[in-house]
């Protein structure tokens, strides 16, 4: 008898929940595209562009990742700060030094402050995570963007015990092919920090990904941080070991 | 004063010794007690004052108009372009109540002794204009004050303790720099200053002014603040006016703080101390006016055969009351005496040589200004002053009520004894 009702019950649910289903599951969308620009592992170069009130700044970079505890990010360029690196291993983050040869660990006081000058925070790099780990994701908008393009936005509010930076975000993606157009970040009030926007989308490794981000922090409308990727591969040969201090701190 | 109603009150002082010196007494140890509490609020006023603009901060500090509250490295004195330094420092010492200025910068940044990293302030300073401003640096616990040059600095007491460091050491000192570089490099510890302020001297690595500007990459035309000494802490208000006409014209605003507007919240402090002064005085004479006007009514009432004969012998009611007055104000007078004689030395011994009062508690911060467990009273003649118009004032309005009783007793029937 007891096992008839429970049966009754679990059909009825499914035929509620199946016709959601076969709309959108933002949750799989979300994963499906962090999956993508992600990868498992990832080796790539790029320019970060730094423009801000008092000075504009450009560094070529290598950046490792693998997962989303390890990462590691070396200067090549400009030639002063060549070797200059950052190492991001779970919850720490460490810089080398090469003019001085030594390597700080970056206090939790500092989290907040700026990475390598960018509008990147430390906390940018420690809190990356997966987005369907941490947040709980609605559909907030499935139809045209101001330039037709048929886009889903979805808003992704943090779940109760996650340890991350924002109090929302809201994510625009291009529904033909799931790239990311636009992201805005919140605070816990709701006001807009910063908006990043992806553009150029261009084929890296087998994968069409954005090959340009730009960061724009809200408060300052006329500074951006601009990201070019100039090679990009992924699911490269990677092990965690890699991302030890003794790497870090080995000059190129 | 003189007179024979005078004399009269004078005497009457001598009828019963001790009670007049019970009396006397009271008002007295009011007195001392006023004395005292006024002086080590005015002493704790002074030096949470003394510390708060002569420790670390000047009792004038001159920015760039922008730079409060933000402290941004960009905004710094004439802004881009710099200033003439030693110009304006000239300027700044030309008014007659300038004793010292002193040039900084500032930059916020990680310092790391390898194993250990905290996030500092770099402040930038001229060591020798320094040490004529403030004390912070002289004496240093330890060590000798960093050479320009030579990639040197002096460390907080409490930073070394977190960085397990000691002198002869070696920091690296990590800063955003003015062109967006992470500016790095590796400094030695010549010495290791104390302020007393735990906040201050966790967080703050100091090195000569060049170095930081080198460093940071700021030219050295480019500092964020002059702070300047004054030769009365209280007249820094009309200083840092007076200084705002001088130096005012420049092409890029500057703002010339007082203390008080620096710190404002100790600045409110003291008024309230001072206000409190006056509470002081109100509620010990208060007191002490009831024991007054009871001994004047029992000895009023004691004499009131004497009394009724001065009236019927001819005397005024008013000459009565004067008489009684006057034994009040003889009062007071002795009071007075006895209290200054007490108060008087204890006062020097106070201010001289101040107890220590260590055993009992430590070093104490109020408004990021220290206090040092030290009962060094402070001068505030004005409030002495009142405390004792406060004592005379005390002995007369309580002596009023019994005086007029005095004045009115009936003649006849007194000394019929009814």
């Amino acid at each position: 008898m007891r096992s008839t009702i429970i049966a009754l019950t679990a059909t009825a649910l499914l035929a509620a929940a199946a016709p959601a289903a076969a709309q959108v599951d933002p949750l799989e969308i979300i994963d499906r595209v962090d999956r993508l620009l992600r990868g498992d592992s990832s080796r790539g170069v790029a320019t970060m562009e730094v423009v801000t009130e008092h000075w504009e700044r450009q560094m070529t970079m290598e950046i490792w990742s693998l997962g989303t505890d390890y990462s590691l990010v070396r200067l090549r360029a400009p030639q002063k700060e060549a070797g200059t690196a950052t190492l991001k291993a779970e919850a720490d983050i460490w810089n080398y030094l090469p003019k001085v040869d030594r390597t700080i660990k970056v206090p939790a006081s500092m989290m907040g402050g700026a990475w390598m000058g960018s509008h990147f925070t430390n906390d940018d790099l420690v809190k990356e995570s997966r987005l369907v780990e941490d947040y709980d994701i609605e559909l907030a908008f499935d139809g045209e963007d101001p330039d037709g393009v048929a886009v889903w936005e979805f808003r992704l509010t943090p779940k109760p015990d996650a340890a991350v930076v924002w109090g929302s975000i809201e994510y625009r993606i291009r529904q033909s092919d799931d790239m990311p157009l636009w992201t805005g970040f919140y605070d816990e009030d709701g006001e807009l920090v910063r908006t990043m926007e992806h553009g150029e989308f261009t084929e890296f490794g087998g994968r069409t990904v954005p090959g340009v981000m730009d960061v724009y922090p809200a408060d300052k409308p006329d500074e951006r941080t601009t990201i070019r990727y100039e090679e990009l591969e992924f699911d490269v040969d990677l092990e965690p070991a890699f991302f030890s201090l003794r790497s870090l701190q080995r000059r190129r | 004063m003189t007179g024979p109603w005078w004399r009269i009150g004078w005497r009457n002082l001598g009828r019963n010794r001790k009670r007049t010196a019970l009396t006397a007494l009271g008002l007295a140890v009011g007195y001392i007690a006023v004395v005292f509490m006024v002086g080590w609020a005015e002493g704790i006023s002074a030096e949470l004052i003394e510390n708060a603009t002569s420790l670390v901060s000047g009792q004038i500090e001159i920015h760039d108009e922008e730079y409060r509250p933000e402290r941004s490295l960009y905004d710094t004195i004439g802004g881009r372009e710099g200033t003439d330094v030693e110009a304006l420092l000239r300027d700044i010492a030309a008014d007659e109540a300038v004793v010292a200025a002193a040039p900084r910068a500032y930059a916020g940044g990680l310092v790391s002794s390898g194993e250990a990293t905290s996030a500092g302030s770099l402040m930038g300073i001229d060591p020798e204009r320094e040490v004529a401003l403030t004390r912070f640096l002289d004496p240093l616990v330890e060590g000798r004050l960093p050479v320009p040059g030579a990639y040197e600095l002096v460390v907080g007491e409490e930073m070394a303790r977190q960085l397990e460091v000691a002198v002869g050491d070696e920091l690296v000192v990590v800063a955003s720099a003015a062109d967006g570089s992470m500016a790095n490099d590796l400094y030695t510890i010549t010495g290791i200053y104390s302020t007393g302020l735990v906040e201050f001297d966790a967080a703050t690595a100091v090195m000569p002014l060049a170095d930081l500007q080198t460093l940071v990459v700021l030219d050295p035309g480019r500092i964020h603040e002059i702070a300047v000494a004054t030769a009365d802490p209280a007249a820094s208000g009309a200083t840092a006016e007076r200084l705002a006409a001088t130096l005012g014209a420049g092409e890029r605003a500057i703002a010339i703080a007082p203390w008080a507007e620096l710190n404002p919240v100790l600045a409110e402090y003291i008024a309230l101390a001072d206000s409190l002064y006056w509470i002081f005085i109100v509620v010990i004479f208060a007191i002490a006016s009831f024991g007054i006007a009871n001994t004047m009514l029992m000895a009023t009432f004691e004499r009131r055969r004497e009394f009724a004969v001065m009236l019927a012998l001819g005397s005024s009611p008013g000459s009565i009351v004067g008489s009684v007055l006057y034994e009040a104000m003889a009062i007071g007078l002795v009071s007075l005496a006895l209290g200054a004689a007490v108060a008087g030395p204890l006062m020097v011994w106070f201010y001289a040589a101040p107890p220590s009062l260590e055993w009992l508690y430590g070093n104490v911060t109020l408004q990021g200004a220290l206090l040092t467990p030290t009962m060094r009273v402070g001068i505030n003649v004005p409030a002495w002053t009142w405390a004792t118009v406060g004592l005379i004032l005390t002995a007369l309005i309580a002596a009023f009520y019994p005086a007029v009783r005095a004045a009115r007793v009936p003649p006849a029937d007194t000394l019929s004894g009814l």
